[in-house]
């Protein structure tokens, strides 16, 4: 491995472990523990793989296998974290997050669509690469239709979960532009460009690990969201002065589409 | 495989671009603001303006000034109440956007959301959005689009149907559950 790719690869486990400490630090792995599962995940990650790396008589095949089925692993992971923020940004709203998980069904299952209609994989090893960008695109866009959900509604969302899902998405971003350039820059295969794609992949995830560390400073605040339920008082009251309002304006337009169909 | 590569390059872009447009903070609507915007929007009553509306566009008026040889004043005329016009139009918008944004937060309350009442909304926003732009490119154009702007408040006015029979569907929810609140702790359910 060059020297270049086992600074960034150092640079990445030390960001990995400042997450992990600040998690348990600030108890907020307590409040988001499949997201510090994931981090666990990919701290293991980084072990498996220096050790398949330090037995020299492992083939390259199958080192390649296990290298790709240890990130199946962490992509999984990573699916579970995010769908645990998104659950705790949307939980004091009942409502959108039924509407939002319908949404995020329907968006993955496009971009997958589109993704096998225009993906030609040749190989075993273009195979995983386009596995791998293709969720990386599914994950990505089903992230930014549900943000783009939350911003509809006007829905607030706590600080430190955006830069969370900020970061994944990022990173996921990254991937795709870093794997779908080098994949047309060098027609040769891929061993060509392993070394800048690792590197640029790495430096990504760097950057994602210095988002989720911003996020991570600071313990997070108490939800003081109030939950969407009928019984809320607030509500109650404003409800049916909005029903009277509505109810006025829609007199006063219909009177208007009526005076309007009259003929003159 | 170019093919390939401008796909998959532009949709990732088209994310990062997203990614930063959805990370902005939204406007944030409390329930006071939405009583607030109520009586707004209560006290605008732009949209019951669209028959005077319809009399400024009406050629009538212009031809008379023009037959009458007073096509400067005829065109000044024109000219100013095209302006009334886009200014009404504006104002209708206004209301629009006002209903919707109210639409949006009494979801964003509601425990249970539909999906179809959703995306008709959506779908009238769209509509109403492509119908503004048409008439006031026509406005700007000197043309007299009459029939659109009465489809613009049909528009508003299917709308304001659909927003009161979401609101009342929530009224009567909430006091059902307000009515079994105040039974259950009458009655005391720890009974020996």
């Amino acid at each position: 491995m060059p020297l270049s790719v086992q600074s960034v690869w150092a640079c990445s486990i030390l960001g990995q472990l400042i997450a992990l400490t600040l998690l348990l630090l600030r108890r907020n792995a307590s409040k988001i523990p499949f997201f510090t599962t994931y981090i666990v995940l990919n701290l293991c990650q980084a072990g498996f793989m220096l050790v398949l790396a330090l037995i020299p008589t492992l083939s390259p095949d199958i080192f390649a296998r296990l290298s790709w089925l240890s990130e199946a692993i962490t992509l999984l992971a990573q699916a579970v974290a995010t769908a645990e923020i998104l659950g705790l940004t949307l939980r004091p709203y009942p409502g959108i997050w039924g509407l939002a998980w319908r949404a995020l069904v329907a968006v993955s299952t496009l971009v997958v669509l589109i993704l096998v209609w225009v993906s030609h994989a040749r190989g075993t090893e273009q195979l995983w690469f386009q596995l791998n960008r293709g969720y990386h695109l599914t994950f990505a866009t089903a992230v930014i239709a549900c943000l783009a959900l939350v911003r509809y509604y006007s829905i607030r969302v706590p600080s430190a979960f955006k830069m969370i899902l900020a970061g994944f998405c990022l990173n996921s971003c990254v991937e795709v532009l870093v794997n779908t350039l080098i994949q047309v820059l060098f027609h040769k295969g891929y061993e060509v460009y392993q070394t800048a794609w690792l590197i640029v992949n790495m430096l990504s995830f760097v950057a994602t690990l210095t988002i989720w560390i911003v996020a991570l400073w600071k313990p997070f605040p108490v939800d003081d969201r109030q939950i969407a339920s009928p019984s809320d008082s607030t509500y109650l009251r404003l409800s049916p002065e909005i029903n009277e309002r509505l109810r006025e304006i829609n007199e006063k337009l219909l009177r208007l589409w009526k005076m309007e169909a009259r003929p003159e | 495989m170019t093919y390939t590569f401008i796909v998959l390059f532009g949709f990732a872009f088209l994310l990062l671009a997203l990614l930063a447009w959805v990370l902005r903070g939204p406007t944030r609507v409390s329930r006071t603001d939405v009583a607030v915007g109520l009586t707004e929007f209560s006290d605008g009553r732009h949209v019951a303006f669209l028959p005077q509306i319809k009399q400024a566009l009406a050629v009538q008026d212009s031809a008379y000034l023009a037959s009458r040889g007073m096509h400067a004043l005829a065109t000044r005329v024109r000219r100013e109440r095209r302006k009334i016009a886009l200014s009404y139009l504006a104002c209708l918008r206004s209301d629009f956007q006002k209903l919707w944004r109210l639409g949006r937060v009494i979801s964003s309350m509601s425990p249970q959301v539909g999906m179809a009442q959703e995306l008709r909304r959506f779908q009238l926003g769209l509509a109403f959005s492509l119908r503004y732009e048409i008439i006031r490119i026509k406005l700007l154009f000197e043309f007299a689009p009459l029939p659109e702007l009465g489809a613009l408040s049909e528009v508003v006015s299917r709308f304001s149907i659909r927003m009161e029979t979401a609101m009342q569907d929530l009224g009567e929810r909430a006091a059902l559950a307000a009515k079994l609140a105040s039974s259950l702790d009458g009655r005391g359910l720890d009974v020996p």
